[in-house]
């Protein structure tokens, strides 16, 4: 069942046009990567579905046409995005952090707070800090809980292993693809690491200046030749 | 829709009728007008001259000054100092006004620009602010005469120029203030076009823009900003000793002297247009106009005026130009000479050499 | 002795109107980046407001709730139009911007309210010459008493709404990081009016207070409370409420210490230059104050 489906997406800063028409579908229960060189485009088309930057086309998500809605309205709707850099409250506490991540609901959000520092322990340790004295591997996993606060129905992850040790993406891989089995969270990910991404999603894109150059089951993508020499490394 | 060659003969042609009507105008006033019309632009050329020193440092160089009021009012009371307590002939004290004020400016400049935005700002403010209260301090009355102020300042007898002959009288001082005022006023046109037009200007904007890349690219940051800070003091130190002369006094609430000075610069430089060249001088004509067309409504006024405005005893110029100020930063914020060159625009066109 | 607790006193009093001012500052430089020029007159403008709704009937605690009401729309209408255009277009040009609502709201209130010698504004507390406590021979009247209670509780109130709210704590959200309050749902343009609208109210309120102390109102009643918010607000850190507040009572009694034992070299005129030498100063030495945070400038 489409959840997400993209067509003719475009989006531009200012006067550059960086997406120059994209068709992307993410199915409910699905977790599909994004791939590409810098400057491809991926960051751009999360920020156009979660409505963070001048965009054109079409977005439907879950039969709901998104294209025009503000960023408050398509969060209510049930996308969270986890923005490349993690994007935490730094003078704001761990806790709070979480806390504002809940903003749209009206219900109480302790038991949800409590899984996730369940789920991270780490971040239980320190829910009384500043999250800007966080390590960068804990800044991300405050930003996925934070997102998932929200209950969303589709994550967008924007490069969640940048800049982070192996041992410590590993972990928040193995947190996502969890909640994407267990509990059927469809997952939109962007990631320069093509490898890791490959293992965990469903299906692969791969974005080349403003466009789909390709796309397909991530076995047939990570099976291709042509396309492991071009833009995996080989 | 023209269209018109760079450097074509129909291109100077335009650029010559443009030169000869502001000409005429300048020549026209000073002869044809009544006095108090000649007055009203010695004035406007005080005013424009101030705003021009102000453009250098906010229009191209982007940094925030409330605190020009302060070198106006340094100009000011150097003149009048001079004058009356040391008996210099008032035109030499022009010079003396202008190394003094970009000594000043340069030493305030060296510690305070280093401040940006906001900070700046206050940091400016205090400036424009404390400066009044010093010279109404009474530790430094024996310099400044305190809260009463300097007066009997001006030429005792008006220099004879070439062609203007011997001036007397009441008509004979507002001609001399309008032509010597209109002489500074070139000088400092000059400076400024100098330094806008050259490597000079194009750091500073390079400053306005990024601070950071054009210390990259190689411009000196501080020493480029420290440097346009005094001589952006010394233009406005002029405009000073130009409103001295003229109205033959000065004191600590003078007109321009206090914050309320720093705030109708930097209105009519927005106003005309930060960052141009002649935006400060279309600026402090219409704030002049301005000014002077509405000091006369309140409950005398009839018709439309008379309707939003007659209920009040007092004028409504600076509310107007309050209000002039809001509708110019949404709708036009390039001023009135960005607003006038995009309508030129429309209708001529300058085609650059092909090459 | 005496003389001391009276300057404490009395320099509680006018350093919690700065610091009820000075929070206004902050509260908009916080949460939106920009220095509200205009926050002085906004307070001078409502506080005429408080006086006319007064003198045609209103008891005078209404008035001044009314007063408030009236700044917070005045301050969150005015975000919400001009600045937020201005700000998309050119963020100087909110500066610019503020200084003309300076001038505008000057003019405005001269031209409504014209009598030369201002008009006669009735104190919230008691204010009789008996009105007042005597502690340890120092006279502390009902009136700065009152100013003083009244402000803290304001005060109190604004960081409840910041610690304990879910509203305060997406204003806060919205000042560190304003995109990622967008991508949680944060309403940031909600948010921007709010700060605007309680810093106008809250200008509102030290008007009034101002008022009632000086007995006389007249437009020029708010520019040198606005100098010394400012210093306090410079002091404390533009960032910091907490600065703020501890800032305005230091310059408060500060301000009182130094006109009493030094009235020859420093007097009536000079004790406002104290503060802009102390906002000179700070910017100089530790532009982000005693309590703020080491964020440059944000435009």
């Amino acid at each position: 069942m489409s959840l997400l489906r993209t067509e003719g997406l475009r989006a531009s800063y200012g006067q550059v046009d960086v997406l120059l028409g994209i068709d992307i579908e993410v199915n409910e229960g699905e977790m599909v990567v994004i791939l590409g060189a810098n400057g491809a485009g991926k960051t751009t088309t999360m920020r156009a579905v979660s409505g963070t930057v001048a965009r054109g086309g079409s977005v439907v998500f879950d039969g709901i046409e998104i294209v025009s809605e503000s960023a408050e309205a398509i969060v209510r709707l049930g996308i969270a995005h986890v923005p490349q850099g993690r994007g935490t409250f730094a003078d704001l506490t761990v806790e709070e952090n979480l806390r504002i991540g809940a903003y749209i609901r009206q219900d109480s959000v302790d038991s949800d707070i409590a899984r996730w520092f369940k789920t991270f322990p780490r971040l239980g340790e320190r829910k009384s800090q500043k999250a800007g004295s966080l390590s960068g591997g804990e800044q991300q996993m405050l930003a996925i809980a934070r997102a998932l606060m929200s209950r969303p129905r589709l994550l967008l992850c924007d490069e969640p292993s940048l800049g982070l040790a192996p041992l410590i993406t590993q972990e928040l891989f193995g947190v996502l693809k969890s909640l994407n089995q267990e509990e059927g969270l469809s997952v939109l990910l962007v990631e320069q690491n093509a490898n890791l991404a490959l293992k965990v999603a469903h299906r692969v894109y791969l974005l080349e200046t403003g466009q789909v150059v390709a796309s397909g089951s991530a076995e047939s993508i990570a099976g291709d030749e042509r396309i492991r020499k071009a833009y995996l490394g080989g | 829709m023209l269209k018109v060659k760079q450097g074509s003969l129909a291109h100077w042609a335009m650029r010559v009728a443009c030169v000869l009507v502001v000409a005429v105008l300048i020549l026209y006033i000073p002869t044809q007008s009544e006095t108090a019309r000649i007055g009203q632009f010695a004035s406007a050329f005080t005013l424009i001259i101030a705003a021009m020193s102000l453009n250098l440092v906010l229009g191209y160089t982007g940094q925030i000054s409330i605190g020009h009021s302060a070198f106006f009012g340094i100009g000011g009371y150097t003149a009048a100092i001079l004058i009356r307590d040391h008996g210099w002939s008032p035109g030499y004290t022009f010079y003396a006004a202008a190394v003094i004020a970009f000594i000043i400016g340069c030493l305030i400049a060296m510690p305070v620009l280093r401040i940006r935005g906001a900070y700046l700002a206050l940091v400016t403010l205090a400036v424009a602010v404390l400066f009044p209260t010093l010279l109404r301090w009474k530790k430094l009355e024996w310099l400044t005469s305190g809260a009463k102020g300097i007066d009997s300042v001006k030429y005792d007898k008006l220099p004879v120029w070439p062609i203007l002959g011997e001036l007397k009288g009441r008509d004979g001082r507002a001609v001399f203030a309008y032509w010597l005022g209109l002489l500074v006023l070139v000088i400092c046109f000059l400076i400024c076009r100098g330094l806008v037009k050259s490597r000079v200007g194009r750091s500073l904007i390079a400053i306005r823009d990024n601070e950071t890349a054009a210390a990259v690219m190689g411009v000196n940051v501080t020493r480029t900003k420290v440097l346009i800070f005094g001589i952006s003091a010394s233009l406005c130190a002029l405009a000073g000793v130009l409103s001295t002369l003229s109205t033959g006094v000065v004191t600590p609430d003078g007109q321009y002297v206090t914050l309320l000075g720093s705030i109708i610069f930097l209105l009519i430089m927005v106003v005309g247009g930060a960052g141009t060249l002649s935006g400060p001088i279309i600026g402090g004509l219409v704030y002049v106009w301005l000014d002077n067309t509405t000091r006369g409504i309140g409950t005398d006024s009839r018709g439309v005026v008379g309707f939003i405005f007659g209920w009040t005893n007092q004028s409504p110029a600076t509310l107007i130009l309050g209000m002039a100020l809001i509708v110019i930063m949404l709708f036009a914020p390039t001023g009135l000479v960005g607003l006038t060159r995009k309508i030129m625009g429309r209708i001529v066109t300058i085609e650059p050499q092909s090459q | 002795m005496e003389r001391l607790l009276q300057y404490v006193f009395d320099g509680l009093s006018f350093g919690a109107i700065y610091a009820l001012l000075a929070l206004g500052l902050v509260v908009v430089f916080r949460g939106t980046g920009h220095l509200n020029f205009a926050q002085g007159e906004m307070a001078m403008f409502c506080t005429f407001i408080i006086w006319q709704i007064n003198e045609w009937g209103v008891p005078l605690i209404l008035a001044v709730a009314i007063g408030m009401l009236f700044g917070f729309v005045l301050g969150a209408g005015t975000e919400a139009t001009v600045i937020r255009s201005v700000a998309k277009k050119s963020p100087g040009g909110v500066f610019v911007v503020s200084i003309a609502l300076f001038l505008g709201l000057n003019s405005l209130a001269t031209m409504i309210w014209d009598r030369a010698e201002g008009y006669t504004m009735k104190s919230l507390f008691p204010n009789k010459d008996v009105d007042f406590v005597r502690i340890l021979g120092a006279e502390w009247r009902y009136k700065y008493i009152g100013v003083l209670i009244v402000a803290l509780a304001l005060m109190g109130l604004l960081f409840l709404l910041f610690s304990k709210t879910k509203f305060g704590l997406a204003m806060r959200s919205v000042a560190s990081n304003p995109e990622s309050a967008r991508l949680v749902g944060v309403p940031s343009g909600l948010v921007l009016a709010s700060s605007w609208g309680i810093a106008a109210a809250m200008g509102a309120l030290s008007g009034a207070l101002v008022g009632g102390i000086n007995g006389q109102l007249t437009p020029s009643l708010m520019f040198s409370v606005f100098i010394y918010a400012s210093a306090a607000a410079t002091l404390g850190g533009l960032d910091s409420p907490g600065g703020a507040v501890i800032a305005g009572l230091s310059i408060g009694i500060g301000e009182q210490l130094v006109a009493g034992y030094a009235p020859g070299w420093i007097g009536q005129d000079l004790k406002l230059s104290v503060a802009l030498i102390l906002i000179f100063v700070v910017l100089l030495v530790k532009p982000s104050g005693l309590f703020g945070s080491l964020k440059v400038e944000r435009v």
